[in-house]
């Protein structure tokens, strides 16, 4: 911390603070981490350049990788703005998994079981809406109760969304092996009948998996964007996410807040599970989902907790998770490599002051706070 | 631990051993039963306990971790990695190689609470986050360095799967061991001992001790602390290197005592639930090890369950279900946060940095 | 203090470069062209899992390792770390012109029908894939569990005392746990209509973490055994490895599966009474050879499945429990002697 009143440092350019602080520190924090990333990979006997370019072409060397990076980014950035917008609430949503399974349960009965159920086709439009809809909502309302259960006892939300994550693995593991399993002989995993035709949200362009989910998240970063910038609702989610005590003075119903904020963090991560079941698996199958809580988490603080951060970070991670396969074929360095390297990423934006303190970067004193213990 | 959570505790395990013995009992006999049931409930409630202790530790100083799951993870690897290396590569004699790797595991613990207090501490990271980085990172490292020490082929082990030392024996507690039947209970292994014999040092440290007292300090009026001459960084630093050894000695269960040999992902997301233990029973040592024995019994429950499916009586068909039951544990652990029984307090502190 | 850091930092870059510098020559950029005719490359995508897994991935890999070995082939692996990414994984071998791909497990099934249509000069090994229509270049690599399963549970039956047996299984999600589980079953009450039979699934969690579970397995293994049961079966990746364990913990009969594994799980050498075997490294190497010998065959290829020798308890077990067991492997083999376990879990 002495650090700060560092005497006699001069620097040759001076970028806004703010820049310094959304833009710089999260580069040099993914710059060195993929330099820890090479020594690690050099250390292992592997070829860092060769490693990287195998990355970097498998995530962008054509434009089916292109297509792949956006279809590894979709959910991302939806789960992303989930756990952003949660922080802005001052909530900490970590079942961002639990309600994306949710919402992918969700679009996956009503895109297989309700035309059934009426009796009657329905038109295609209407019916990507409804199961896109009906996700969001059951992600909303899984990420709701753990919402009610903090303004109205003081439950802490980190523990009740673990909790409500494992729940939801249970009741998703009974759903696709119970009631909800596809039914036809040639199946033997856990997982829903694939949807009919008219839930189908297409891709862009036929020849490509790119799908209108990609625009849809985009849209949707633009939509929270603005949500929370520029309307009451997000002015009293900000509000009471930077104090809480300050939003109840001036006036904010902080516990409605608290609720609505969780409600919109869910509805944002069951739009991610239903965009992959209505554009691009056509079914909800068990093990999918897996780990997106915890990456979600990394992208919404590399991305600042801003939509456009969140944008950027999703197609980073996207482009190293689609890249990563390319790379071991090339070089045959693990996977899991990524994973070390996502890691870093996290803990490097996580403590900045690591970043400012090896690159001389000056911090502004602003500190990012959630965690008020579990109790009331 | 207040009266109405011990009440609340002890009724649910007495209700799930209940269910079992009566479906059971048609095919065994009851006493029997509630051995195995007792040894399945201390045997999964062990690494619990010991992952909860590491979360009243550090949340008593004030300072939150999530990232129990990935400490244990890690140690658990390390542990084993070295335990496996002195016995094969110096070929150390296999208990002294297995006591070698219980070191090292409360050691990389120890040295992961470090990184956790530097983050949390010093740096004032938002502490749910500290926790997620050592969390993710854990998964990452275990599963790369698993990849690159046991698999490839030029690794020190040849890319053969080595001859593992074996696990801790067993040591019986004198004179209770001969009691017929029920003794069986008090044969035991050391790490499920040593978190029974932790839960009552760590009761008498925290609640009876001045280390105590000033932690205690730390974690619910750091100013105040401060002011009357109680180092709050030096006392938070120490318990969360605590909290971490603690959980690493929960890791050396899975490897070292339990199985051994190491697999990724292998805590299977025990830490959460030992940080659920931690909340349940109050953030006191003996209410988490009750909590860790509520989670125990109820997984001896549904193993129970689906031994005895034959002759589950048609009414009960539900509980065939192990998903409807798995669920229970996660269930009870928010109900426990609404405060319906019983109020839950945490440390006032807890989870904020000081700022001197 | 930030200079000194800064500095380090720079040396750390620099010998970084250093060290990867000299690295080119002797890794990577010397890929053999698979496009030419004399180079026969083999690639493998294995499930949403490792190679390293011990396990079925694992198990095929090593199939494919023999290819390299005896069959000079060049192979390398893919792990697929979400489903999304089959197609994407599948295509990459074949766009760099390998001659056979493997694929790896049920969950694959679909994606390499697609790929097998989309390239047909390639040949396609789908593990676990049962193949509802014939396609040529697609060879669906599958195994009688039940049968195996049959023949431990028949073997199990004969060697208890108490009438008391145990399986623990991975999940029952998976058809080939399944089959193995209730072949067990119908195996034993074969032999002894009356025996008890406890089977027990890890299916409270996740999909990923149901077979590497091995504390678990352990723990009902032991649960089970404290309740009279004297064999236990132990079949789902670590998971049943962990029941193995247990039954040596304390002392009872313990049956692996998949392999024999007398060779993978050493501590349980002296109490384990055989596997139920499903042969997948030789099934696969069987299947490569057979593509580079130009007999490839289109559609259902039946591997080997059957049980492990008895090794260190050969002594323990009787000479009529021997014939008995061979008498019941051949029926099963010439179909005179049905499991009647359906392919899948009846819903």
């Amino acid at each position: 911390m002495s650090e700060e009143q560092g005497p006699k440092k001069t620097r040759s350019f001076k970028l806004p603070p703010q820049l310094v602080n959304t833009g710089l520190v999260p580069l040099l924090a993914v710059l060195t981490s993929m330099v820890v990333g090479g020594l690690i990979i050099a250390a292992a006997g592997g070829n860092p350049f060769a490693a990287y370019a195998g990355l970097f072409e498998g995530a962008f060397g054509s434009l089916n990788a292109l297509s792949e990076t956006t279809v590894w980014a979709s959910p991302y950035i939806f789960a992303g703005l989930a756990v952003a917008v949660g922080f802005k609430g001052g909530l900490f949503n970590i079942g961002a998994e639990g309600q994306l399974a949710f919402g992918a349960v969700a679009a996956a009965w009503i895109g297989y079981a309700l035309p059934g159920m009426l009796g009657a086709d329905i038109p295609a439009v209407l019916h990507v809406i409804l199961a896109v809809g009906g996700g969001m909502l059951a992600g909303g309302i899984w990420a709701a109760i753990p919402g009610f259960l903090k303004a109205y006892t003081g439950g802490h939300e980190v523990i009740n969304t673990i909790m409500m994550n494992y729940i939801a693995l249970n009741l998703t593991s009974f759903l696709l092996n119970g009631p909800m399993k596809d039914p036809n002989p040639m199946n033997v995993v856990a997982r829903t009948p694939l949807i009919v035709e008219s839930a189908h949200l297409p891709p862009v362009f036929p020849e490509f998996r790119f799908h209108w989910g990609f625009i849809l998240a985009i849209g949707m970063a633009v939509l929270v964007w603005w949500l929370l910038w520029k309307t009451t609702l997000g002015f009293e989610i900000r509000t009471t996410g930077a104090n809480l005590d300050a939003a109840r003075y001036a006036g904010v119903n902080v516990k409605r807040t608290i609720i609505v904020t969780m409600l919109f963090s869910g509805i944002l991560a069951g739009m991610a599970g239903a965009i992959e079941v209505t554009a691009l698996n056509y079914r909800h199958e068990l093990g999918f989902a897996v780990g997106y809580g915890f990456d979600a988490i990394a992208i919404a603080l590399l991305g600042k907790n801003h939509p456009a951060g969140v944008v950027l970070a999703s197609l980073l991670f996207a482009a190293m998770r689609n890249g990563a396969t390319r790379m071991q074929f090339l070089t045959q360095i693990p996977v899991d490599v990524i994973s070390v390297i996502q890691a870093l990423i996290l803990l490097f934006v996580a403590a900045d002051t690591v970043v400012r303190y090896i690159y001389r970067i000056r911090s502004r004193d602003e500190r990012f706070s959630l965690t008020r213990g579990w109790g009331k | 631990m207040n009266k109405r959570r011990f009440y609340f505790i002890a009724a649910i395990i007495i209700l799930l051993y209940l269910i079992v013995i009566l479906i059971g009992s048609a095919q065994i006999s009851p006493l029997v039963l509630l051995v195995s049931l007792l040894a399945t409930t201390i045997s999964v409630a062990t690494p619990l306990t010991l992952g909860a202790l590491s979360g009243v530790f550090c949340e008593r100083a004030g300072v939150v971790n999530i990232g129990i799951e990935g400490m244990m993870l890690t140690s658990a690897f390390f542990g084993w990695f070295g335990a496996v290396f002195l016995n094969t590569i110096w070929s150390v004699p296999p208990l002294a190689s297995l006591l070698f790797g219980v070191l090292v595991a409360i050691i990389i613990g120890g040295l992961l609470g470090l990184l956790h207090a530097w983050l949390s501490v010093s740096l004032k990271v938002d502490q749910v986050i500290g926790g997620t980085v050592i969390n993710i990172l854990a998964i990452g490292i275990t599963g790369f360095l698993n990849r690159q020490l046991f698999f490839e082929k030029n690794s020190i082990f040849g890319g053969q799967i080595p001859h593992a030392p074996g696990v801790l024996p067993r040591i019986s507690i004198p004179f209770l061991v001969d009691i017929p039947v029920v003794g069986k209970v008090f044969e035991q292994q050391p790490i499920a001992v040593a978190a029974i014999v932790l839960v009552i040092v760590a009761n008498f440290v925290l609640f009876r001790t001045r280390w105590g007292l000033r932690t205690r300090a730390v974690g619910e009026h750091p100013r105040a602390a401060d002011t009357i001459g109680i180092n709050v960084y030096k006392m938070r630093y120490w318990n969360v290197i605590i909290g971490g050894m603690l959980a690493g000695l929960a890791g050396a269960y899975f490897t070292i005592e339990s199985v051994p040999s190491f697999e990724p992902l292998m805590t299977n997301g025990r830490g959460f639930i030992s940080l659920a233990a931690m909340i349940f029973g109050n953030w006191t040592p003996f209410g988490a090890w009750a909590a860790a024995l509520v989670f125990g019994a109820a997984q001896a429950f549904q193993i129970n369950l689906q031994q005895f499916r034959a002759v589950i009586p048609p009414e009960w068909a539900f509980l065939q279900y192990s998903y409807v039951v798995g669920m229970v544990p996660y269930i009870l652990t928010m109900v426990i946060l609404t405060g319906v029984i019983g109020k839950t307090v945490a440390p006032a502190a807890d989870g904020t940095p000081y700022e001197k | 203090m930030s200079k000194k850091l800064s500095l380090l930092l720079a040396v750390v870059l620099l010998a970084s470069m250093a060290l990867t510098a000299c690295q080119p020559a002797a890794s990577g950029d010397t890929k053999p062209d698979c496009s030419k005719a004399e180079t026969f490359c083999v690639g493998l995508v294995t499930d949403v899992g490792k190679i390293d897994d011990k396990s079925f991935n694992q198990s095929t890999w090593e199939g494919v390792k023999q290819a390299e070995k005896d069959l000079g082939a060049v192979v390398q692996y893919i792990e697929t770390t979400d489903s999304k990414d089959y197609d994407k994984n599948i295509s990459t071998f074949a766009e760099a012109k390998y001659d056979v791909i493997v694929t790896v497990g049920f969950a694959l099934g679909e994606a390499t029908i697609a790929a097998a249509q989309k390239y047909p000069e390639v040949k396609f090994i789908g593990v676990d894939q049962f193949q509802g229509e014939t396609i040529a270049n697609l060879a669906g690599l599958n195994f009688p569990e039940d049968h195996a399963g049959f023949l431990v549970g028949a073997l199990a039956a004969q060697m208890t005392k108490t009438g008391k047996l145990g399986a623990v299984l991975g999940t029952d999600a998976v058809p080939p746990v399944w089959r193995f589980g209730e072949g067990y079953r119908a195996g034993a009450l074969y032999i002894k209509p009356d025996v008890e039979i406890n089977v027990v699934y890890h299916n409270d969690v996740g999909f990923d973490k149901t077979f590497s579970d091995p504390e678990w397995g352990k723990t009902t293994a032991i649960s089970m055994i404290d309740k009279g049961v004297d064999i236990v079966f132990g079949a789902g990746g670590k998971t049943g490895n962990g029941a193995l364990l247990g039954a040596a913990e304390k002392g009872v009969y313990a049956i692996g599966v998949d392999t024999d594994q007398y060779f993978t799980v050493p501590e349980a050498q002296k109490v384990l009474l055989s596997s139920a075997m499903k042969l997948l490294t030789p099934g696969t190497f069987d299947l490569i050879k057979l593509a580079k010998d130009g007999k490839f065959p289109g559609g259902n290829y039946m591997g080997k499945a059957g049980y492990a020798p008895f090794h260190d308890v050969d002594s323990q077990v009787p000479a009529e429990v021997k014939a008995k067991m061979e008498e019941i492997a051949k029926a099963l083999a010439d179909g005179t002697l049905q499991t009647n376990v359906p392919p899948t879990k009846p819903q």
